[in-house]
């Protein structure tokens, strides 16, 4: 045999073996938000390395397609946070369904009830995912008429970020120097009283204005009113009632706030944060995701939060409790065949494998009882464990849950920037409540 | 620090090379391109053909047809976005150009521009054409069209800048993020709670999708403002 007839033989070789790997790889798409940033992390598999939400997901990605042995692809695609749910039934209508997607608890009974999302315990089991070692509220989100529809990421929660300096200017702390939390509306007032005297700075900072801004407002109110013991839905789910005693104290307690002054008014995201890293307030209101930015701001020495401590959103009537939503992973129906369905499931136990690493990297609480240990080392940690415990949510049979969180932040908002007062903000929210769920 | 006040330096160019190292940016440019263009040329072509055929032609229901199309300016984009994504589904168009392009080519303002402007050509310059044997379609192209480069220069830049600038429809029909518009992308490339951290980013974001339309501005100032000032109105 020539040279010449050799070096044919070993290219067409070649690229049959080339051809037959690629063509056993199996490609998984996978929708989700949490941004992109390829520029710091487009490459890297360095998973302990990675900060943030998308730094932690986009090398969870690489890693996963780097190390796998099941010739795997996982494909992410990325998508707006805020419409994201809009792009998401749109391709539903177009059957342009992504094999794996995220979704937050509180959506995942409108997709069922829209027979697109199914059960996947038998899916999870096959993984060798423990179900047994959710955490009670992750369980409780994902499991809907007593079985398991998804996957849990994480819980998330709102808390009171706490700029420590403040409260000892205004003699808030206790002998070890630690902030003292309220016990009821009253003692908030005064403390709220305090600080304004000795510091001049508002009790509260939370993000109010824009459209995006409703959330804040809303899991405010939720917070205040579950740990009242409240419920929006006495009468059965298809009819909230915002004038139930535990409503009308929860408007009520954010009117007096507001009406003394004690928290920002026409505040944006960007300017709450940057107001209280400057040390212009006590209190931010947000949530758990910001827990490591907080840590990092501190840590600056020419930093306006001197010190730095987060807590979860205080008891101010009768029970612990505060608003908590999960992300979590579905598998629609119709988007996998045997082959993808298979492979979804080795990138499920993947994840489910690193949910420590989520946690660390993107602020959330992990939702796996066994890694809470090694959770409850990182700073400030400890203070938001219980949150997978006392974690409140609209149960899972009120629709359009999404919907509920924009009108009752809407009308919280325009309360606190002074539009309106609680019983009018009451009244529309209940008209706006019932014109959402009249809608079939 | 705080980031109060215009002048905060430490200045830095990162957030623009963040956008440029994003490896699907260019391919969102690239969508925006095409789609943009596309839909301004096929605008162009429908808007001056119908515009002519309003103004200079007679033909049954014509006032009719023509006030239908009008009415098409009181319809607003979302009153028909759900049968008209409903349409491109049942064809399985979507994540196509076509899809991208299409819904926008019937463009009612277009149309009554060019009616408008095309009654402002005096009516002498075609029967002159006419008059020396010109057909209906020559003295179109050759005659009337070249008058009408105002408007059309209006138009093309208007339904450029609109093109390049939506967001909605792309957002429902492009889902796909080989095929997502620069708009899109660029959103998507945003973070939780749209990037209520890093207003940098969000910043250079804007800037870079609006550099294009910038630049095209620049050349066709003269266009424009001509158009404004006073070929439109003849």
């Amino acid at each position: 045999m020539s040279r010449k007839h050799l070096m044919a033989l070993v290219v067409a070789g070649a690229t049959a073996l080339a051809t037959n790997a690629h063509a056993q790889k199996t490609e998984i798409t996978f929708a989700r938000f949490f941004g992109a940033c390829d520029s710091d992390y487009g490459t890297s598999t360095e998973v302990e390395k990675a900060r943030g939400e998308c730094g932690v997901m986009t090398t969870l990605v690489n890693h996963f397609n780097a190390t796998n042995k099941d010739n795997i692809v996982v494909k992410p695609q990325i998508i707006e946070w805020g419409p994201y749910y809009q792009q998401l039934t749109a391709r539903i209508a177009a059957r342009d369904l992504p094999n794996i997607a995220v979704m937050h608890t509180a959506q995942i009974g409108d997709f069922i009830r829209s027979r697109v999302v199914d059960p996947i315990e038998d899916d999870l089991k096959a993984a060798g995912i423990d179900i047994e070692d959710f955490t009670p509220h992750a369980r409780a989100g994902v499991t809907f008429n007593g079985k398991v529809h998804a996957l849990p990421w994480d819980t998330h929660s709102w808390l009171w970020h706490v700029n420590v300096g403040i409260f000892k200017q205004a003699g808030l702390v206790d002998a070890a120097g630690k902030p003292i939390m309220p016990k009821s509306v009253d003692e908030l007032l005064a403390q709220a009283k305090a600080i304004k005297e000795k510091t001049g700075k508002p009790y509260f900072i939370m993000a109010s204005v824009a459209a995006g801004d409703a959330g804040n407002a809303a899991r405010t109110f939720y917070t205040l009113l579950y740990t009242q013991g409240g419920n929006l839905f006495p009468s059965g789910f298809d009819k909230a009632n915002f004038g139930t005693p535990e409503a009308k104290t929860a408007f009520e307690t954010v009117e007096r706030i507001a009406k003394e002054g004690y928290i920002t008014k026409g505040v944006d995201g960007a300017g709450a944060l940057g107001g209280f890293i400057g040390g212009n307030g006590a209190v931010l209101l947000t949530g758990t995701w910001r827990i490591d930015d907080m840590l990092a701001a501190a840590a600056k020495p020419d930093s306006g939060l001197k010190e730095y401590t987060a807590r979860i959103f205080p008891n101010l009537f009768k029970q612990d409790a505060v608003w908590a939503d999960n992300h979590s992973w579905v598998m629609p129906r119709g988007a996998n065949n045997d082959k993808q369905r298979a492979a979804a499931r080795v990138f499920l136990k993947y994840l489910w494998d690193q949910n420590y690493q989520w946690a660390r990297g993107g602020g959330h609480l992990p939702i796996r009882k066994s890694v809470m240990a090694e959770y409850a080392k990182l700073p400030e940690r400890p203070n938001v464990m219980r949150i997978t415990e006392i974690g409140k949510a609209l149960p899972h049979d009120v629709r359009r849950q999404f919907g509920f969180q924009s009108l009752i932040g809407e009308e919280v908002n325009n309360m606190i920037n002074g539009n309106k007062a609680s019983a009018q903000a009451l009244k529309d929210a209940q008209e706006r409540a019932d014109q959402l769920l009249a809608r079939r | 620090r705080t980031t109060g006040g215009i002048y905060a330096p430490p200045f830095t160019t990162k957030n623009y090379t963040d956008i440029l190292a994003t490896s699907k940016v260019f391919d969102w440019m690239l969508n925006s391109a095409i789609v943009s263009i596309g839909q301004t040329l096929l605008t162009l072509v429908i808007s001056t053909l119908a515009g002519y055929g309003f103004a200079r032609t007679d033909f049954p229901g014509k006032r009719v047809v023509f006030l239908l199309v009008l009415a098409g300016l009181a319809v607003p984009e979302q009153a028909i976005i759900v049968p008209l994504h409903t349409m491109f589904a049942f064809a399985d168009m979507h994540n196509t150009y076509a899809a991208l392009i299409a819904p926008r080519l019937a463009f009612p303002f277009g149309v009554f521009l060019m009616t408008q402007y095309f009654k402002g050509v005096p009516r002498e310059i075609e029967e002159a054409a006419l008059l020396d044997n010109a057909s209906r379609l020559k003295i179109f192209f050759r005659v009337v069209l070249p008058l009408t480069v105002p408007a059309q220069a209006t138009l093309g830049i208007y339904t450029f800048l609109h093109a390049w600038n939506e967001y909605f429809w792309p957002l429902v029909s492009a889902t796909k993020p080989e095929m997502y518009t620069l708009t899109i992308g660029l959103a998507a490339m945003q973070t939780n709670f749209a990037q209520t951290e890093g207003i940098g980013f969000l910043m250079a974001q804007a800037v870079f999708a609006g550099l294009p339309i910038l630049i095209l501005y620049l050349f066709f100032q003269r266009h424009i403002v001509t158009a404004v000032a006073g070929g439109v109105s003849k």
